[in-house]
């Protein structure tokens, strides 16, 4: 059996897969200015994926979609998707090895042991807490544990998508599995959070290419997510921009300003409050994204962004248990019944007032 | 009459005003001058809060032309900032003011705040005259306290949070952009924001039903007194502020 892990470099591999130098000092020079770095770095990235080893990678996939995966591998920037799959050693991806079974625990296994503190491990997807985590079992074992297990000697852990990064669809409202993100689940780690659902495919490849550049995480934000990618609102970045300061919005997805592509916020497009790339790399090798398709954000990288709907309304409910009920609602209710605290409180004073002015007579008496 | 209590007679009272009232200044100057700057704030980030959140009558014609969107948000993010001075000048004054500047506030550790409080609350229900106050009464500074200070602080850092979001990694933002993961994200936080709001609006029903109540009631002039400062009381009354 083939040496897990052939200590070539990501250049050799390249190679290997007949790219020649040009193409792959371009891939070198785009991946700097995906990062937002300046152009004296681009012999920096050029020697670090020419002379380091290329990182030991385990991919787990816990309770998710599969969409990261889909993502990831229809990267198209950083050349193609072979290249990306080899220019990190992906050891272990029970979605995407040929290896199945025992064989593939047996693999994991090996690299924790082998490589242990060097491997960085991704995780795809989050693990459900409640009944002992029973709810996610990857050959006998529960995903929680394997998960603990696999992240204990680990470099770095990277959090792929918002299933890992904020808990998503599966741990939203009522969350019947108590699925967790992997930040609520490990501590003693650095975890970078790339969200999304899923993540844009040169968000991940670049996140990847700045580890294995520089053997350090990039700088993160407060919600642990890469600044280069998650610095920005879609908001302001969006090329629609200039019709929400002019006042001029869509109101129905049939109208002229529809037609006309104008902004989206009243349908309850996300842009305004959505920290991610899509204006700046779109998606489908630079296609469009939802907003330049005519559909606002949903703010899929938000945290708890399945929570704060519906989609297209700009208000979600007020999350106070037992009221189901819009700011504007309960704004109406509660100033209302101040009005009428009022208005009672004026009648009464009248009525007293009135009823006093018939003894008047007897006062002046006095 | 052994009490010097005189009764309520508008006749009297205009032909004679020295034999039933007297004078005392009472708000000083920076609190009357952050109380309509407040006033004035509250009113533009209100209405200009609701046309953000639920914008009118688009404009026709070129983007390029128009600008309404952004103007009612600079409108709404200067009156905000205008607020912020205001609202910390009035903090200041709280300890550097006359005492009426600090009256009524919650002092939940002295019983005689308590006492007050519940006097002043069974007054208004019982709709007597009652003890007079020169400054705020108990029930009035818990209005204030709520109403103006925690909602003011919860609409300043929320609505920071919010506008240093354009700026990323700026001033602002290293200040502010905490509350935002302590919300639940920018969604939520604009969701507070909003909600918050309408506690103005229940603070403006009963903050403006209790001054006219107050000022008839009493016959203090409390209505002028935010523009000259100086409030009444009727001769006899026991001054206890």
């Amino acid at each position: 059996m083939e040496s897990l892990l052939r200590k070539t470099t990501t250049y050799d591999v390249l190679r290997e897969h007949g790219i020649d130098r040009r193409r792959f000092v371009k891939f070198c020079t785009m991946m700097a200015a995906a990062l937002g770095l300046e152009a004296t770095v681009v012999p920096q990235i050029v020697e670090a994926l020419e002379t380091k080893p290329r990182l030991p990678v385990i991919w787990l996939h816990g309770l998710e979609c599969t969409c990261c995966s889909e993502s990831f591998i229809r990267s198209s920037h950083p050349i193609a998707q072979d290249v990306v799959l080899n220019m990190i050693s992906l050891d272990y991806d029970d979605t995407l090895q040929a290896a199945a079974g025992f064989q593939v625990e047996e693999i994991r296994k090996r690299i924790m042991k082998e490589y242990a503190g060097q491997y960085v491990l991704a995780v795809e997807g989050n693990a459900p807490t409640a009944d002992g985590g029973v709810y996610c079992t990857v050959g006998g074992e529960t995903f929680l544990s394997i998960l603990e297990e696999t992240a204990e000697n680990a470099k770095a852990v990277i959090a792929w998508g918002s299933c890992a990064s904020n808990g998503c669809v599966q741990a939203a409202k009522p969350n019947p599995t108590g699925a967790k993100p992997v930040r609520k689940l490990i501590s003693h780690k650095a975890i970078v959070n790339v969200p999304g659902c899923p993540p844009i495919a040169e968000v991940m490849t670049g996140v990847l290419t700045y580890i294995l550049t520089f053997g350090a995480l990039p700088e993160l934000d407060r919600y642990g997510r890469p600044k280069m990618f998650y610095g920005q609102r879609i908001h302001d970045k969006c090329y629609r921009r200039p019709f929400f300061d002019a006042g001029q919005f869509v109101e129905s997805w049939d109208d002229d300003g529809a037609k006309k592509g104008w902004c989206l916020y009243k349908m309850g497009c996300r842009g305004p409050t959505t920290y991610n790339s899509c204006p700046t790399f779109k998606w489908n090798n630079g296609v469009s994204y939802p907003i330049g398709s005519g559909h606002g954000c949903i703010g899929c990288s938000e945290d708890n962004f399945w929570d704060n709907g519906p989609f297209y309304e700009r208000l979600t409910s007020i999350p106070v248990p037992g009221i189901e009920s819009t700011p504007n609602e309960v704004g109406a209710v509660v100033a209302g019944a101040a009005a009428v605290g009022v208005g009672l409180h004026f009648v009464s004073t009248e009525i007293r007032r009135a009823t006093q002015k018939e003894k008047a007579p007897e006062k002046e008496g006095r | 009459m052994a009490s010097s209590v005189h009764e309520f007679d508008p006749r009297q009272m205009a032909l004679h005003p020295e034999d039933y009232f007297r004078r005392e200044y009472v708000w000083q100057l920076p609190v009357r001058i952050t109380h309509w700057v407040n006033a004035t704030c509250l009113i533009v980030l209100f209405l200009t809060g609701l046309y953000i959140s639920h914008p009118l009558l688009a404009p026709s014609g070129e983007a390029v032309r128009n600008f309404v969107m952004g103007r009612v948000r600079q409108i709404h993010f200067c009156a905000a900032m205008i607020f912020t001075v205001s609202f910390l000048l009035r903090i200041y004054w709280f300890w550097m003011g006359n005492a009426y500047s600090r009256s009524g506030f919650p002092y939940v550790w002295r019983p005689g705040w308590w006492k007050d409080l519940f006097r002043q609350a069974t007054d208004y229900l019982r709709l007597e005259r009652g003890h007079v106050h020169l400054g705020h009464n108990s029930l009035g500074g818990v209005a204030y306290t709520m109403f103006v200070i925690l909602l003011g602080w919860c609409q300043i850092f929320t609505g920071m949070a919010m506008y240093s979001e354009s700026n990323p990694g700026g001033f602002l933002n290293r200040v502010f952009g905490w509350v935002l993961p302590l919300l639940g994200g920018s969604f939520q936080t604009r969701m507070w924001h909003h909600t918050f709001a309408w506690g103005f609006v229940v603070f403006a029903i009963l903050h403006v039903y209790i001054i006219l109540y107050d000022s008839t009631q009493y016959g203090n002039g409390l209505i002028t007194s935010i523009i000259s400062g100086y409030k009444f009381y009727q001769k006899g009354d026991f001054k206890e502020d």
